[in-house]
């Protein structure tokens, strides 16, 4: 086909087929591009990456929660057949700076080094980093290296990290006190007027775990000499925090730091602080002139890496009317953050995302304290720091409805935001975009066959077991606004967010999409490949969307990566601008190979652009690339083409008034309600979850079978979390759950039969009306509480005052119930 | 997760075995290594060789006698017990069996590694004590039978000594038998167990309440007399990070009720 | 009976056929058969996710048994044919269980896809129209994070009746 500017000149096109319209792959069940590869085992994780003369990295770990270093000697390791060498905290301390810390003082003085200088603060924080040629010598060689410590008393209990008695981790900070805010919103003094009664309940506790991707953290780590650039390998979740907190420490500009990801064995939130062994590993590269290799072992991730929130809710009063109505609430949330401040203290502000969690109350106060304490260092799990402040919202729906005798549906319903509220903005500025909370309700307790819950609560006591029901509502927000940084430390230059998409048509027609995110199992080639496709009217299968990350693409931009429940609004936000300004690129470019058509007249439409009216007059896409790519002369000087488009996605966000700590932080609001039936063996406290149905709102689903992927996923952490998942920490700061042996997680046989349900309001604040989903706000955990609460009433009354609870802590509830569940008071107001 | 240098020899006889376990003060039998191995790699035990069973068919093998009596070989898996016609005769044996762990490890397990290894968790010591089995051990001078009411000695000890070898587990004739455990999540570890046994009188072993089973000889399989027996013990069972004492010890006493009222409901 | 003594050594020389290859190396006796199919054979679709036994993800068949390579020395499988993830598919085209959990949407990160496709293949050779609590108990020694398990279940279901086809 040849093809001129002059306008005489006319196209003779291939034979085109007409054939009618395709359905959109917008809703539907696309099959995933990443399954292949992943079926057959090609897919590539970081410990699959190999690299001739590597090293493999071990690292010496603290056996003591607390303690002073006296002496290191890796002379010994050093001179062990087959070590490449080793690196220690003050080599660390001489060749970097501290990391770049978010708090303000006291925590901002903390020096965070990639290894523990001069003290230790946790069992199992990294001292020493050892390189061998083999794993199996990296080890050995690791019980070579001598460290002499002399031990100091632990703080392992965040009430008493304040007190007196206790030993200060961090002697730059002067205090075990990390950070804290007051938040509030509303007259609390008006509200507990109004109030009939005030519902008091002294202490509630969320524990830590986290979701324990299968594949631990790793990275391989190559330096070029020549240019000074790192190569990181890893599986590391949001490279662009990662380069932000490394490049300075590192004293190097963040383009040194190349981050490329393929496949990632599950996230969760779990890998985005992996940044100090990274810095460990680039040293290492650097000083050995050698590629180093480093995989995490499931020992260390559980003793060091990325526990969730451990959080207290003190002397919490509820201002209620009888009827059920809630005022509001005020509540003194105590954190333990652990050792370090990673990414730390945003987690004081993040749950203000959903301060009211689902409800109209509008009188809130949050007395916010994180404190440090000798245990692995907290950093996001799934449903970070919302997922606690939801909990402890259900809580005080259940244990309201429990002390006014009054029904916990109804106590919801009457206090869930509803849907004509929405966008409903709430009393910090945040604005739920849309959601029908009182119809998933019903989608959820029809799911459960609630009417039949109390035939069901007869048969099991016939087989002497309790039986109870119980609702978990929750939020997944997403996309967040970073500014909100701003209310732990006005000084922090962050706020808004992004992500990066670029779609280029290349010179034989290939569409190629690279995007910046970091995905993990949540199908990003394959939802990215819909959204383009239905732009420009192609197969899903004519879209190459590569796999993972790197940072060589271009693609990324600060908040790049995949986490906080956000890719179906940035990475597609990023992904559709690209598409579109590549759909209009081809429309203008077919304009002028067609003759002069205006644009308007065209359509895209079979891997061609075409005349609407004509579709015979039809350029391929392949035509498109190889004009623009290698066949350009006679083109108007004016056509601005390329056919590589990048787009940088940028949500609607204003910086929060840091004074009233108010404004939006987060632009979506997806939503799920689940309900859970359990039967307790009275005798023995063992329960099993019987009986399961989860409902989610995520706005327009894009690949529907992928969303219920993930409410899946995130069901059955929940799950684990409430029955059996904690990390658990002795006296001493030893942590008693240091593998999956002890740590129980799900198995296939702990599942309880499922029922899945969906709601779809589209979002009014996103381009495809998609809402971040994924993380899901840990609904699990919320309705097994409430389910093993509604099966103790006349067995004891014990009101479920903790997020874990395993059979002893169910037994302890029948057992002795008044000590062993909150203590709840109801007083007139 | 990874061992520290160790030698193996895979002999063809357990006389050769033997011979290697008594000639290395250091040299470990090595069965199916489902506990073994996850030792080593966690280096909480590093023996200097491993002396790997696998090729001794004299250690695989169920027979059942004309009187019922089961001799089973220490090699065999949980996997075989759980499949085999002859363990029938026995039920409680596969159906405890099917319980421990996984496919993996019950492909793999044997009865003989879990009995020598006598984790204070693990189900068959208690089910060979109330079952009253008696074990053979071979050593170079030559064989010795131990019931195992004597058989288990400590955490992770048995009266298998150093350079000896159980080559045989026999069970007398029986059915009347019962099993019942608390585990972390379904078909878990055990957090407390008790193995019943009614052979003309019961007998109730309880599993994780101590180094060893504990064996109880009510002399009912009534409740009261049954939580008597648990309370008259002795018991101080451990804490740990699934159960305090206090509710080990209550578990206990309510498993051990259920597994004698199993085992006298059978016929 | 003969008492020549079995010879005690740290390495050995080894022969193993994996998916219809064999392979002949040196290695020491301690190293972990998952490690011997990783790192000295290649094979990179079994995965590591514990250390303890539990997680399954190195889960291969080894004379037609089903284990977790972890928890076995590669010296163990001298002599033996192992199956691994990389011999389920016949020359690019998908096994019966591969198609049926990408149409399920059985994986998501694929982390421990491979253990879990050997764990289902061992179970539907031994039963081959299991029942969803038999699925169940075949796939208990496969953790999984991402799915939850239910849409594996589905997945095995429709794979035994596409096979028995």
């Amino acid at each position: 086909m040849s093809a001129t500017t002059d306008s005489s000149t006319t196209i003779a096109p291939d034979r085109v087929e007409i054939l009618a319209p395709r359905e959109p792959y917008k809703g539907q069940n696309v099959p995933r591009k990443e399954d292949r590869r992943l079926v057959q085992g090609q897919g590539v994780f970081v410990d699959d990456i190999k690299r001739h003369g590597m090293g493999y990295v071990h690292f010496v770990r603290s056996p003591y929660a607390h303690a002073h270093i006296t002496a290191i000697d890796v002379s010994k390791a050093e001179s062990m057949k087959g070590v490449y060498g080793t690196l220690t905290g003050e080599e660390v301390a001489s060749l970097t700076d501290p990391f770049f810390q978010l708090s303000t003082p006291p925590g901002a003085h903390l020096k965070d080094y990639a290894l523990a200088l001069g003290k230790v603060r946790y069992v199992g924080e990294a001292i020493v980093a050892v390189v061998a040629e083999t794993r199996e010598l990296a080890r050995d060689a690791s019980e070579l290296v001598e460290v002499e410590y002399e031990p100091l008393d632990a703080v392992t209990d965040a009430r008493h990290a304040l007190d007196e008695s206790k030993p200060v981790l961090h002697e730059d900070s002067g205090s075990n006190l990390m950070w804290e805010g007051v938040y509030e919103w509303g007259d609390l003094d008006a509200a507990f007027a109004e109030a009939d009664k005030v519902v008091k309940i002294d202490e509630l506790h969320f524990h830590r775990f986290n979701s324990t991707p299968l594949e631990t953290d790793g990275a391989l780590v190559e330096f070029n000499r020549g240019t000074g650039q790192w190569t990181i390998h890893t599986n590391n979740q949001f490279p662009g925090f990662a380069q932000i907190m490394m490049g300075p420490a590192m004293r190097c500009g963040l383009d040194k730091l190349r981050f490329v990801t393929q496949d990632i064995g599950g996230g969760f939130g779990n890998k985005i602080t992996s940044h100090p062994q990274l810095v460990v590993c680039c040293l290492l590269a650097r000083k050995l002139r050698r590629p180093v290799q480093w995989t995490e072992w499931r020992t260390d991730f559980h003793m060091s890496m990325s526990h969730g929130n451990e959080r207290w809710f003190h002397d919490t009063e509820v201002a209620v009317k009888s009827d059920g109505t809630l005022l509001g609430f005020r509540t003194k949330a105590l954190d333990d953050a652990g050792a370090w401040l990673r990414y730390e203290p945003l987690g004081g502000v993040i749950w203000a995302q959903v301060t009211p969690g689902m409800y109209r109350w509008r009188h809130i106060r949050l007395e916010f304290t994180q404190v440090a304490t000798n245990k692995a260092p907290v950093s996001p799990n799934r449903g970070y720091s919302r997922m606690q402040h939801l909990w402890f919202t259900e809580r005080i729906i259940d244990i309201v409805a429990h002390e006014l005798g009054l029904d916990p549906i109804e106590v919801r319903k009457r206090n869930y935001i509803r849907v004509e509220d929405m966008p409903y903005e709430t009393p910090n500025g945040c604005v739920y975009d849309s959601g029908d909370y009182a119809q998933m309700l019903d989608v959820a307790t029809e799911l459960i066959g609630w009417p039949g819950i109390e035939e069901k609560r007869l048969d099991a006591a016939a087989r002497g077991k309790l039986l109870g029901v119980g609702i978990g509502s929750t939020l997944d927000s997403g996309t967040n606004n970073f500014g909100q940084s701003r209310m732990i430390n006005p000084e922090l230059q962050f706020s808004g967010n992004n992500e990066v998409a670029t779609v280029k048509l290349d010179i034989f027609g290939e569409i190629v999409v690279t995007l910046g995110t970091t995905p993990q199992g949540q199908g990003h080639e394959t939802t990215a490949g819909q959204v383009v496709a239905d732009i420009l009217g192609c197969s899903v299968d004519d879209v190459h969307v590569r796999a993972g990350h790197d940072s060589y693409w271009n693609s990324h931009a600060g908040f790049s990566g995949t986490y906080a429940s956000q890719f179906a609004v940035t990475g597609l936000g990023a992904v559709k601008g690209a598409a579109d300004m590549l759909a209009e690129e081809i429309k203008r470019l077919g304009s002028v190979i067609l003759g002069g058509v205006p644009v308007e007249a065209l359509e895209l439409a079979e891997g061609t652009v075409r005349i609407k009216d004509n579709p015979e007059a039809a350029l391929p896409f392949m035509a498109c690339g190889a004009i623009i790519n290698a066949n350009n002369a006679g083109l108007p000087e004016d056509l601005d083409v390329t056919l590589n488009c990048r787009y940088v996605y940028r949500p609607p966000f204003e910086v929060p008034d840091l004074e009233r700590k108010f404004g939006n932080l987060t632009l979506t609001y997806a939503a799920q309600v689940h309900a859970a039936v359990v039967e307790i063996d009275p005798e023995t406290g063992y329960y099993e979850v019987v009986d399961y149905a989860a409902v989610d709102d995520c706005g327009t689903r894009i690949n529907p079978q992928i969303v219920e992927g993930q409410v899946m996923g995130a069901t059955a952490h929940g799950l684990g979390g409430v029955m059996h998942e904690i990390f658990e920490y002795d006296e001493d700061g030893n942590l008693l759950t240091p593998n999956f042996y002890d740590y129980h997680v799900p198995h296939a046989l702990d599942m309880p039969p499922l029922k899945t349900g969906f709601v779809e309001s589209p979002s009014p604040f996103t381009s495809l009306g998609t809402k971040g989903m994924g993380e899901g706000g840990g609904a699990g955990i919320h309705a097994v509480c409430a389910a093993i609460q509604d099966a103790l009433r006349g067995h004891g009354d014990a009101i479920v005052s903790d997020s874990s609870n395993p059979y002893r802590r169910v037994w302890e509830m029948l057992d002795h119930p008044d000590t062993a569940g909150a203590r709840v008071q109801v007083v007139d107001a | 997760m990874l061992l520290r240098e160790v030698e193996y020899a895979k002999p063809s006889s357990v006389a050769q075995a033997l011979a290697i376990l008594s000639e290395n003060d250091g040299a470990r039998a090595l069965a199916g290594g489902q506990t073994l191995i996850n030792v080593m790699k966690a280096r909480a035990a590093s023996p200097d060789a491993l002396v790997d069973l696998s090729g001794l068919e004299e250690l695989r093998g169920i027979e059942l006698g004309a009187d019922g009596t089961l001799s089973i070989g220490p090699m065999t898996t949980y996997t075989e017990l759980v499949g085999s016609a002859e363990a029938k005769a026995r039920p409680i044996l596969g159906e405890v069996c099917a319980q421990i762990a996984d496919v993996q490890v019950r492909n793999r397990g044997t009865i003989g590694g879990n009995l020598c290894s006598n984790d204070p968790t693990n189900h068959l010591p208690p089910l060979m004590v109330s079952i009253g089995a008696q074990l053979t051990i071979a050593g170079r001078g030559g064989e010795r039978v131990v019931s195992a009411d004597e058989f288990f000695l400590g955490v992770y000890l048995t009266a298998v000594g150093p350079g000896e070898l159980l080559t045989k587990i026999t069970l007398p004739a029986g059915k009347r038998d019962g099993f019942a455990a608390v585990t972390l999540g379904v078909d878990g570890t055990c957090i407390a167990s008790a193995a019943a046994s009614v052979n003309g009188s019961l007998r109730i072993a309880l599993g994780c309440v101590d180094a060893t089973p504990v064996l109880l000889q009510p002399a009912s399989a009534d409740e009261g007399a049954v939580r008597e027996a648990v309370r008259g013990a002795g018991l101080f069972p451990p804490a740990d990070v699934h159960a305090s004492s206090e509710y080990r010890m209550h578990l206990a006493e309510v498993l051990a009720v259920r597994a004698a009222r199993q085992a006298s409901e059978r016929s | 009976m003969s008492e020549n003594a079995a010879p005690v050594s740290s390495s050995r020389q080894i022969a193993v056929t994996i998916n219809g290859t064999l392979y002949e190396r040196e290695v020491e006796a301690r190293k972990l058969l998952i490690h011997f199919i990783r790192d000295d054979v290649d094979l990179t679709g079994s995965h590591i996710g514990c250390d303890t036994g539990n997680c399954g993800a190195c889960s291969v068949i080894v004379d037609g048994t089903l284990v977790k390579s972890c928890m076995m020395l590669a010296v163990q499988a001298d002599g033996s044919s192992i199956e691994t993830v990389e011999g389920l598919a016949d020359d690019g085209e998908l096994a019966a269980l591969q198609q049926a959990f990408s149409d399920h949407h059985a994986l998501q990160c694929g982390y421990c896809t491979p253990g879990m496709l050997m764990s289902a293949t061992a179970l539907l050779r031994t039963n081959a129209h299991p029942s969803e609590a038999e699925i169940r108990k075949g796939l208990q020694g496969n953790i999984c994070r991402c799915t939850g398990y239910w849409n594996i279940f589905e997945a095995v279901k429709t794979a035994s009746e596409r096979v028995a086809k």
